[in-house]
């Protein structure tokens, strides 16, 4: 099974959940590792112009274990690094993120993180070693665990609040987009009476983390914030809605608002007006690309290389607006087979896609690409620029995205929909006229 | 690494079987001899040369890395017996850290001090911890570090199980220049059955015996003295056993990659020998019947 990899994009378990940490203000990250896998993390997410900060890049806190802590022990080292970080860094809550290395050490982190919160301080532990998993997992597994003991640490009266609902499955920087998408969803939800904890960016904080116990609902887009949403379910009783994807226009929208209204009360009143609204803005902006629709062979037939949850999301919609032939997908964050998730979208991806393949090599991936003869590319900067250099056209939506900066951008609801339709339009028709003026260029110097 | 200077054996056996016993009283027999000797306990316990060195204070390889500071082999070395320079890896206090990733260092930390370069030794000795439980322990039978090794056996089957074990490690490590096997040294024999088991172990095994040492008073009285059976009794007759010893292993150069037993053969073979010796002891039948 050894070979090599290229590319692989996604970064370790440890990787995922410094990233995730480090968008929840007010947590303040201690990586118990060597030096290179905090470093690895900073240095592969660049491209994406996040990680800077207090404790982003290279200011993340860690111990820096080198071999005399592998031989004897890292545990003091991580204490001392723990004291260090409190008394230096100010922050509402420090999680230890434990790597391969603390786990096969065998260090008695536990013991020590029972110990410095015995003397108050607001510390949990986690162990998010590389070995156990990608990206995706840290990401789901530093919420669950901060979930499981938070509530210890930072002690806080539980008082159910009924319009509060629990956003999981949009992970930081794995979804370029994930603030913009954060925001829609919030205003989604907002426009029928509900509030979201929403963990991350500037709307969300260390105080979601603890008023998560007290919401109504958690509700879960794609698979991997199944688990988080699980400890709230058994902790405290708060159900779970799962959905394959994050709504991908007014259809979704309509079916999330139904979903939700069976297990909350929403303002009736205000959906209805709500998804009218939407309603119309959908067919006031398809109405107006249908020229385009027409002039051009628009997305004839296409590939997709992303996340589950983008993949399947942005399939629907292509094929719904354009009657677009999925050639292929491949997945590049289901990298095994998955016995951790209740949450199964194969159905979902089978249904509107001829092949399915899973992957994060890029070299095998530029070969699936090949082999699926479609003129239309989406996914990250890598299959971007192997689309430009066979010359197709190209969209580049998924993790990592270099040549652009992507603040609060959404793609999901019907703003985002109209936005990626706008996208997909500009990339085809980009293509077509480069072809065009080449091949005036070309009959010119003729 | 570069050219070897002296033979490097490395000493393995199951947990209390008598391989510091065994190594320091080889070693010293060696000394005795004329040669330079180097012993390296490698095991966290850092007891392996206490009858060498009258159980004086030696501080460990590992100790000074964990100091931090630089590593001078005098602090780390001590002359024994007949010159013999003792040396103790060391490791963590149990239950914390990594004793296997230690043993590794500690070893590095001995090639980076060119230890083999300025002590010129005839033979090395490296007496390893228990059984080979994970990679670290298996360091000096890779990496070319050492290319024998002895197993210390008595006829219990635990100790056999474990040299089985050492065996399963040669096999895997021989092939891309790790260590084949000297032999089996038979430890604490006493009278009945004791040798012919061993025996017939290494007949299985496609091994040898490098030489049997008897259960003897004069070993654990001499500890006692905080020594080894060849200072302590030089004139005894175990003294000569260990002096046979140390010329089998230091001339022997029949190295073999053993055939270890798969687990239901080892089951198998244990149980028709405890059928044996049971009627051996009732006196059933005497031991050359039995076998
Ligand atoms: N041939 C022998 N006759 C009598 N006693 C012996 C003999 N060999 C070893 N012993 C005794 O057995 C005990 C254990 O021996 P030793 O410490 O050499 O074992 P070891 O294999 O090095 O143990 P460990 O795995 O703990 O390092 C010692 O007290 C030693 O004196
Ligand atoms: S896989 Fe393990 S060793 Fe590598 S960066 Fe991740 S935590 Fe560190
Ligand atoms: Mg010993």
């Amino acid at each position: 099974m050894s070979g090599v990899i290229k590319n692989p994009r996604n970064g370790c378990a440890l990787h995922g959940a410094l990233q995730t940490v480090q968008e929840i203000r007010g947590v303040v990250p201690i990586i118990h590792a060597n030096a290179g896998c905090g470093v690895i993390n900073y240095l592969s997410a660049l491209s994406t112009g996040e990680g800077r900060g207090l404790t982003g890049g290279y200011n993340a806190p860690g111990t820096t274990v080198q071999e005399r802590h592998v031989i004897f022990g890292g545990a003091s080292r991580l204490r001392e690094q723990i004291k260090n970080t409190i008394k230096i860094v100010n922050g509402d809550l420090y999680v230890i993120l434990n790597s391969c290395e603390s786990a096969m050490v065998g260090d008695d982190v536990e013991a020590m993180t029972r110990e410095i919160v015995e003397q108050g301080e607001p510390v949990v532990n986690t162990l998010v070693a590389g070995f156990n998993g990608g990206a995706h997992y840290g990401y789901e597994h530093v919420l669950a665990d901060i979930l499981r003991s938070v509530y210890e640490v930072k002690k806080n009266e539980r008082k159910t609040d009924e319009t509060l609902v629990n956003i999981f499955g949009i992970i930081p920087w794995k979804d370029p987009f994930w603030k913009g998408n954060l925001d829609e969803i919030s205003k989604i939800l907002k426009a029928v009476g509900l509030r979201s904890n929403v963990f991350f960016g500037d709307n969300g904080g260390v105080e979601d983390l603890i008023k998560a116990q007290n919401a109504k609902l958690s509700i879960v887009f794609g698979r991997w914030g199944e688990l988080p949403a699980s400890v709230l379910e058994t902790k405290f009783g708060i159900p779970k809605l799962l959905f394959p994807t994050l709504p991908a226009d007014y259809k979704d929208e309509k079916e999330l608002i139904e979903k939700i209204s069976e297990l909350v009360s929403v303002n009736k009143e205000k959906a209805e007006q709500f998804l009218a609204k939407e309603k119309k803005y959908e067919e006031n902006y398809r109405a107006r690309i249908l020229t385009d629709l027409l002039d051009y062979d628009i997305g004839k037939d296409a590939a997709i290389v992303g996340d589950e949850e983008t993949v399947i999301r942005v399939a629907k919609l292509l094929k719904s607006t354009f009657g677009t032939e999925i050639r292929s997908v491949v997945l590049t964050d289901v990298l095994k087979h998955d016995e951790d998730h209740l949450a199964d979208y194969t159905d979902d991806i089978e249904g509107i896609v001829s092949k399915v393949y899973i992957s994060s090599d890029q070299k095998e991936i530029e070969e699936i690409l090949k082999a699926s003869k479609t003129e239309f590319i989406i996914g990250s900067s890598f299959e971007k620029a192997f689309a430009e250099k066979r010359g197709n056209a190209a969209l580049d939506i998924s993790f990592p995205i270099y040549d652009r900066t992507i603040l609060n951008k959404t793609t999901i609801g019907t703003v985002g929909e109209i936005g990626l339709i706008e996208d997909i339009v500009y990339a085809v028709k980009k293509y077509e006229w480069n072809r065009k003026n080449n091949l005036v260029a070309y009959i010119r110097n003729y | 690494m570069g050219k070897k200077i002296g033979k490097h054996i490395a000493i393995y056996g199951k947990g209390g079987i008598g391989k510091s016993t065994t190594t320091s009283n080889i070693s010293a027999a060696l000394a005795e001899a004329g040669y330079k000797v180097v012993q390296i306990g490698c095991d966290p316990k850092s007891d392996s040369t206490n009858t060498l060195r009258g159980n004086n204070y030696l501080p460990t390889v590992l100790d000074s890395l964990r100091e931090g500071n630089k590593i001078h082999l005098d602090d780390i070395s001590v002359k024994g017996f007949g010159g013999v320079l003792c040396i103790e890896s060391g490791g963590p206090v149990p239950g914390v850290g990594c004793a296997g990733r230690g043993i590794n260092a500690a070893v590095n930390v001995l090639q980076e001090l060119r230890l083999f370069e300025e002590f010129k030794p005839d033979y090395v000795l490296y007496d390893v911890l228990g059984d080979v439980v994970c990679g670290g322990f298996a360091v000096p039978i890779r990496d070319g570090i050492t290319d024998r090794a002895y197993v210390v056996s008595s006829s219990d089957f635990m100790a056999l199980y474990a040299a089985n074990n050492l065996f399963k490690a040669i096999n895997k490590y021989a092939p891309t220049g790790g260590a084949k096997l000297g032999g089996v040294i038979a430890n604490s024999m006493k009278p009945g059955y004791h040798r012919e088991i061993v025996d017939d172990f290494v007949t299985k095994t496609g091994t040898s015996i490098a030489g049997y040492v008897n259960r003897s008073l004069d070993v654990q009285q001499s500890e006692l003295y905080g020594k080894t059976v060849i200072e302590a009794k030089p004139d005894s007759a175990q003294a000569d056993i260990y002096r046979n010893l140390a010329k089998y292993i230091a001339e022997n150069e029949n190295l073999v990659v053993p055939n270890p037993l798969g687990a239901a053969e080892l089951r198998d073979w244990a149980r028709s020998w405890g059928d044996r010796i049971y009627d051996i002891e009732n006196g059933v039948v005497g031991v050359a019947e039995a076998i």
